[in-house]
């Protein structure tokens, strides 16, 4: 089958994989799935099962102000393709199901944009801090983070 | 004044294993004379700042200059500067580069693992100021916020120059404090 647009799209119906809102073109990858992240947890399975997406590259997540996006990247090792999936989120509270109980590499992946850009990820089997200390309060890749006086960003540091 | 300083010059003409025996005699002859606070203190203030330590420890970019520091071309250990791997074998800690939050509570634990008497160098604008990334939301503007600092170097990155710079300014520093 081709690895375009409409082959992709042909393939999650076939496949019966739900919350689909569109497949378009994407540069660099077959895809670009948007998909409706209540369905997350029933998507998932799917796409590792029956299209053959085994690997997951990356999570990654965007604040749009008006709301929040959350990205995979997907790969295939069989047919050497990757796949974007998105989902846009609320922009009060953004959280989605974890993809960590289905691809185990999506735990630090979450765990990094939780820190940085504040999605939660429901029922993550260890959502703590990755790349800052624990305690630390921010998450400064959101746009409403300002840059900060450094005194203002003072993070109390655990003595061992 | 050292009034007894005939065994210092024979001293000059041991051979290594010679050493230790003629200095414990020449020592004890001048304890014995002169009473030990006098003594002991001066020649552990000379020893301590002629053979400085410091941990081997790279942060960043800066850490390539402390590197460049210890080769063929500057050699610091001329000085006897020698870099250690282990803190409990240090003196001196030189912060070469970008302290962030999440390495500042490793900092403060090396540096509470070296014994006493220690000090620190803060090498590098990351150090002494957070440099370039002073707003950055990760990282601590100022290693002296987490630990006293007795020199700082400017530069980004300072020179093996400065380095040595620093480190002879931490020597006469010593000296003057007399500890
Ligand atoms: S002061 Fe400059 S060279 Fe040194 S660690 Fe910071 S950025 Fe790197």
């Amino acid at each position: 089958m081709e690895w375009n647009a409409e082959g992709v799209r042909a393939q999650l119906a076939a496949a019966g994989a739900p919350g689909i809102l569109s497949v378009d073109p994407f540069d660099g990858a077959a895809a670009r799935v948007r998909f409706s992240p209540e369905s997350a947890s029933a998507l998932f399975p799917v796409l590792r099962d029956a299209l053959g997406f085994t690997h997951l590259s990356t999570v990654g997540g965007i604040d749009w102000v008006e709301r929040y996006e959350v990205f995979y990247l997907l790969w295939s090792d069989a047919a050497k393709r990757y796949l974007l999936l998105s989902a846009d989120l609320d922009a009060k509270t953004p959280h989605i199901e974890t993809a960590s109980t289905v691809w185990p590499s999506a735990n630090w992946h979450e765990r990094e944009a939780w820190e940085l850009v504040g999605i939660g990820f429901d029922h993550h089997p260890d959502l703590r801090h990755l790349l800052m200390p624990d305690g630390y309060s921010f998450h400064p890749l959101q746009r409403s983070f300002k840059l900060h006086e450094p005194e203002d960003l003072e993070v109390k540091v655990r003595h061992v | 004044m050292v009034t007894n300083d005939v065994s210092f010059v024979e001293i000059e003409t041991l051979r290594s294993r010679e050493f230790l025996p003629a200095a414990k005699e020449a020592l004890g002859s001048m304890i014995k004379e002169q009473g030990e606070s006098k003594l002991i203190r001066p020649v552990f203030n000379w020893a301590g700042r002629n053979s400085l330590f410091p941990l081997h420890w790279g942060l960043a970019c800066c850490a390539i200059e402390f590197a460049a520091a210890f080769g063929a071309r500057w050699d610091a250990e001329r000085f006897g500067v020698v870099p250690r791997s282990s803190p409990r074998q240090c003196d001196l800690l030189i912060v070469n580069g970008t302290v962030t939050w999440k390495v500042a509570h490793k900092l403060i634990a090396l540096y509470e693992q070296m014994p006493e008497p220690k000090w620190v160098i803060a090498m590098g604008n990351c150090a002494t100021g957070g440099g370039p990334f002073r707003t950055a939301y990760s990282v601590v503007p100022g290693v002296d916020k987490l630990v006293p600092v007795d020199v700082y170097i400017a530069g980004c990155p300072p020179r093996p120059e400065a380095l040595l710079d620093g480190i002879l300014r931490l020597e006469a520093l010593i000296r003057e404090r007399g500890a």
